[in-house]
C-alpha cells in the first residue's frame, strides 16, 4: 500500500504525476534554539498512505520535527510542503517567506496532531471537542459536525462517553478522542508526538489499536514513539534520528534487526537493555 | 497646583501620622491573627455546633462593611456600658474583621495539606494537640503565608476608615493639614505615597515569601 | 428602645433609597471594572512602557486606601478646576481602585490556561479570534469566576465609603439617622441587614454563574 522507495532526498520542484507524489516533503530544513542546533537540514518525504515512524534517543529533535510540520515550532531553514502545498514558508526564487497567518492557520488545518498529553479542552463536552473545529474553522453546520463527530467517536470505541466531560476519561480514553477530534478535520495526514507516554501501561493499548486502524484505512501518518514492537508492527519505513540529522531510515526489520550504523545498534541496545524485550 | 510647599512643610506631620496608622494596624494585626487561628481550628476541627457557629460569625462578618461596623461601634459601644478609649475600640472592631478573613486563609492553608502528612502523625501515635503544633500547623501557616501578608496589606489600608469615626492617624493627619493649607491635590498625593511605601514594602515581602512556597523550602 | 416598629417602618424606606445609590454605585463599578480591567490586564502582558504602565497602575491603586484615592479625586480636582459630584468621584475612585484588583484575577486567569491548550487550537487550524472565543476565553471566564463574586462583594462593601464625601447611600442616610433619634440599634440593625442582603445575594449570583460556566478540572 505504501511507497516505500520514495526518495527522501528530493528537492526539485515536483513534476512527478499526482498519483506519485509525496504527501508530505520535508527539504533541508534547519532549526536551532539559541546556540544549539535541534534540527541539521533535514530532508523527509513521505508517500500517500505510507507510514513512518521516528525514533531516537531523547533530545534527537524528533518531536521538534514534528512540530515544524505544522509550524508550532520555526525553522530557520528548508521547506515543507504537504501534498503539493507549501505549509509557512514559501519560496520566490532564493527568497524565503513566510506565509501569513491566515494562510498557516488554513495549512495546519489540513493535518491532524495528536499530543503526547492530550490537550483536550477541558471545558468542552467530548462531542463538543470534537465538533469545534470543524464548526469554528470550517464553517461546517453544527449537526453536520456532531453526526461526524458521532461517527468518529463510535470508530475509536468511545460513544458512550460524547456527553462526558474530558477530566471524567481515563487517559486512553482522552486520548482516543484527541485522535477523533484531529480526524474531524478529515486531514491529509496524521502526526502523533509520543501520544502513548503518558498513558498507564494498561492504557497504551486501546490507543495503539486505533492508530493501527487509521493505518489500515490508508490514512498517512508520521508517528513519533517509544513504542519498538508497534513501530515494527505499524511502521512502512523507520526513520532513526539522532543529533537533529536522519541517521538512518529503513524498513522495521532493517532498521530493528540489521541496523547498518552503530549509533542506531547502541540506541537499540540501550532501549532493549531497558526494557527487556 | 504646581506648588507641592504645602506638602513638604507638612510632611513631618503627615509622618506622625503614619506612625500611628503602623501602630494601629499592627496593634490589631497580633489579635486578628491570633483569632484568625482560632476560628480556623474550631472550623476545621469543631463539633457540629461550633462549626456553624464559625460559619454564622464569618457570613455576618463579610458581608457588612467595616465601616458600618466601626461607626455602629462608635454609637454602640459606649451605649452597651463598655467604656474602651477609642483607640482600642476601632482597634478590636478592626482584629475582629480581620480575623474572619484570616481565618479563611489558614483554614486554606490547613486543607491544603496532603493527606499523607496526617497520617504520618497519626502512625507516630501523636495525640491531637501535638500533631497540630509540631506537624500541622506550621506547614499550613508557611502555605497561607503569602495570602495572609495580602490580608496585612488591605488591613493597613483600612485603618484609614478610622479617620471617619474620628480617630487620628495618616488620612486625618491629611485631611487636618488640607483644612490649613487648601491643598489637597498635593497633600492626598503626599499621604498616598506614604501609605504606598507602607502597603508596597509589605507586598513586596509577601512576594518574597511567595517565592519560598513555590520553591518548597 | 429597640426593635421599635414605628421607626423601623418609618427608617426602612429611607435606607431603601440609599440602597438604591449602593447598588448603581457597585453595578456601575462592576460592570466598568470588568472592561477597564480586562485592558489594564491586555496592557500589562505586553512588553515595554505600556505594560511598565500597567504594572505600576496596578501596584499603586492596590498599595493606597480607597478613601484617600476618594479625597484625591473629590477635594483634587476641585481645586484643579474640573469639580465632580460626590457620586462621580466616589465612582472614579471604585473604579480606579478595583480596576487595579480585577487586572490582577483576570491575569491570573489568563496565566491558567496552559500553553498546550493554544497549541491545540492551533494544530487544529484556529486563528486568533477563533482560538480566543472557543478555547481560552471559556476557560478564562470559567476560572475567574469565584475571585470575581468576591472582588464584587468587596465592591458592594467599598461602596459605604462615599459616604465620607457626603452621597446619601446606605451608610451616609444611616449616620443621619443615628444622629437625629436616639434608635442606633435599629438603624444598625436595618443598614447591616440591607448589606447583607445585597452581598448575600451577590454572592447567590457568582454561585449561579459559577454552575453555568465551570467545568470538571
Amino acid at each position: 500500500m505504501a511507497d516505500i522507495s520514495s526518495d527522501a532526498s528530493s528537492t526539485a520542484i515536483d513534476v512527478r504525476p499526482l498519483a506519485r507524489r509525496p504527501m508530505l516533503e520535508i527539504s533541508g530544513v534547519s532549526k536551532s534554539f539559541g546556540a544549539t542546533q535541534v534540527l541539521c537540514d533535514v530532508s523527509l518525504s513521505v508517500a500517500p498512505g505510507e507510514v513512518v515512524v521516528v525514533i531516537g534517543p531523547s533530545g534527537s529533535g524528533k518531536t521538534t520535527l514534528l512540530r515544524c510540520i505544522n509550524l508550532l515550532e520555526d525553522y530557520e531553514e528548508g521547506t515543507i510542503t504537504v501534498d503539493g502545498a507549501p505549509i509557512g514558508y514559501r519560496r520566490r526564487g532564493s527568497e524565503r517567506i513566510r506565509m501569513s497567518e491566515r494562510d498557516i492557520a488554513a495549512a495546519r488545518a489540513t493535518i491532524g496532531m495528536v499530543f503526547q498529553s492530550f490537550n483536550l479542552f477541558p471545558h468542552m463536552t467530548v462531542l463538543r471537542n470534537i465538533a469545534a473545529a470543524p464548526v469554528r474553522v470550517k464553517g461546517a453546520p453544527r449537526e453536520t459536525a456532531e453526526a461526524r463527530a458521532r461517527e468518529l467517536l463510535a470508530m475509536v470505541g468511545l460513544s458512550d462517553k460524547a456527553a462526558e466531560h474530558p477530566a471524567r476519561l481515563s487517559g486512553g480514553q482522552q486520548q482516543r478522542v484527541a485522535i477523533a477530534r484531529a480526524l474531524a478535520m478529515d486531514p491529509k495526514i496524521m502526526l502523533f508526538d509520543e501520544v502513548t507516554s503518558a498513558l498507564d501501561p494498561e492504557l497504551v493499548g486501546e490507543v495503539l489499536a486505533a492508530m493501527q486502524q487509521l493505518a489500515q484505512g490508508g490514512m498517512t501518518m508520521v508517528v513519533v514513539t517509544h513504542e519498538m514492537s508497534f513501530a515494527r508492527d505499524i511502521a512502512d519505513r523507520i526513520v532513526f534520528i539522532d543529533g537533529g540529522v536522519i541517521v538512518e531510515q529503513g524498513k522495521p526489520d532493517e532498521i530493528l534487526f540489521a541496523p547498518r550504523t552503530n549509533r542506531v545498534r547502541a540506541f537499540l541496545k540501550r532501549y532493549n537493555d531497558r526494557y527487556r524485550i | 497646583m504646581n506648588n507641592f510647599n504645602p506638602l513638604i512643610h507638612s510632611f513631618p506631620y503627615l509622618l506622625r501620622g503614619a506612625g500611628m496608622t503602623v501602630l494601629m494596624a499592627a496593634t490589631a494585626a497580633i489579635p486578628a491573627t491570633v483569632l484568625g487561628v482560632v476560628l480556623a481550628l474550631l472550623q476545621v476541627f469543631g463539633n457540629r455546633i461550633l462549626r456553624a457557629s464559625v460559619i454564622a460569625y464569618l457570613l455576618l462578618v463579610r458581608g457588612i462593611p467595616l465601616l458600618v461596623l466601626l461607626t455602629f461601634a462608635y454609637y454602640l459601644l459606649p451605649l452597651t456600658g463598655i467604656d474602651l478609649p477609642p483607640f482600642w475600640g476601632v482597634v478590636l472592631v478592626i482584629a475582629c474583621y480581620y480575623a474572619a478573613f484570616m481565618s479563611e486563609v489558614f483554614r486554606a492553608g490547613i486543607l491544603s495539606l496532603p493527606q499523607a502528612q496526617w497520617d504520618a502523625a497519626r502512625g507516630l501515635g501523636m495525640t491531637r494537640p501535638l500533631m497540630l503544633k509540631i506537624v500541622i500547623l506550621p506547614q499550613a501557616l508557611r502555605l497561607a503565608a503569602p495570602p495572609y501578608v495580602s490580608l496585612c496589606v488591605s488591613l493597613v489600608k483600612a485603618t484609614s476608615l478610622v479617620s471617619i469615626v474620628g480617630l487620628w492617624e495618616l488620612t486625618m493627619a491629611s485631611r487636618e493639614v488640607v483644612e490649613r493649607t487648601l491643598a489637597p491635590f498635593q497633600v492626598f498625593i503626599g499621604a498616598g505615597a506614604i501609605y504606598f511605601c507602607i502597603c508596597y514594602a509589605l507586598a513586596l515581602y509577601g512576594r518574597h515569601l511567595e517565592r519560598r512556597v513555590l520553591h518548597g523550602h | 428602645m429597640p426593635f421599635d416598629l414605628n421607626f423601623l417602618a418609618r427608617l426602612l424606606p429611607a435606607l431603601l433609597e440609599g440602597a438604591e445609590v449602593t447598588v448603581e454605585l457597585a453595578v456601575l463599578t462592576i460592570a466598568i471594572c470588568l472592561v477597564w480591567g480586562f485592558v489594564v490586564a491586555l496592557a500589562q502582558a505586553t512588553r515595554g512602557p505600556l505594560g511598565w504602565l500597567a504594572g505600576g497602575y496596578i501596584q499603586i491603586v492596590r498599595n493606597t486606601p480607597l478613601l484617600i484615592q476618594m479625597y484625591l479625586v473629590y477635594f483634587g480636582f476641585s481645586m484643579g478646576g474640573f469639580g465632580l459630584s460626590g457620586f462621580a468621584s466616589g465612582l472614579l475612585a471604585l473604579c480606579m481602585q478595583n480596576g487595579g484588583y480585577v487586572a490582577e484575577i483576570y491575569r491570573g486567569g489568563l496565566q491558567s490556561v496552559s500553553p498546550r491548550q493554544y497549541e491545540a487550537g492551533r494544530a487544529l487550524g484556529m486563528r486568533r479570534w477563533t482560538l480566543y472565543t472557543t478555547v481560552v476565553l471559556p476557560q478564562v471566564i470559567a476560572r475567574i469566576i469565584p475571585p470575581m463574586t468576591n472582588q464584587s462583594i468587596s465592591i458592594i462593601k467599598d461602596t459605604s465609603q462615599v459616604a465620607a464625601i457626603a452621597v446619601m447611600e446606605i451608610m451616609k442616610i444611616s449616620e443621619v439617622w443615628v444622629e437625629t433619634s436616639a434608635n442606633t440599634y435599629d438603624v444598625f440593625l436595618g443598614a447591616a441587614l440591607i448589606y447583607l442582603a445585597l452581598t448575600s445575594a451577590a454572592s447567590l449570583a457568582g454561585r449561579l454563574c459559577e454552575r453555568r460556566f465551570t467545568f470538571a478540572q
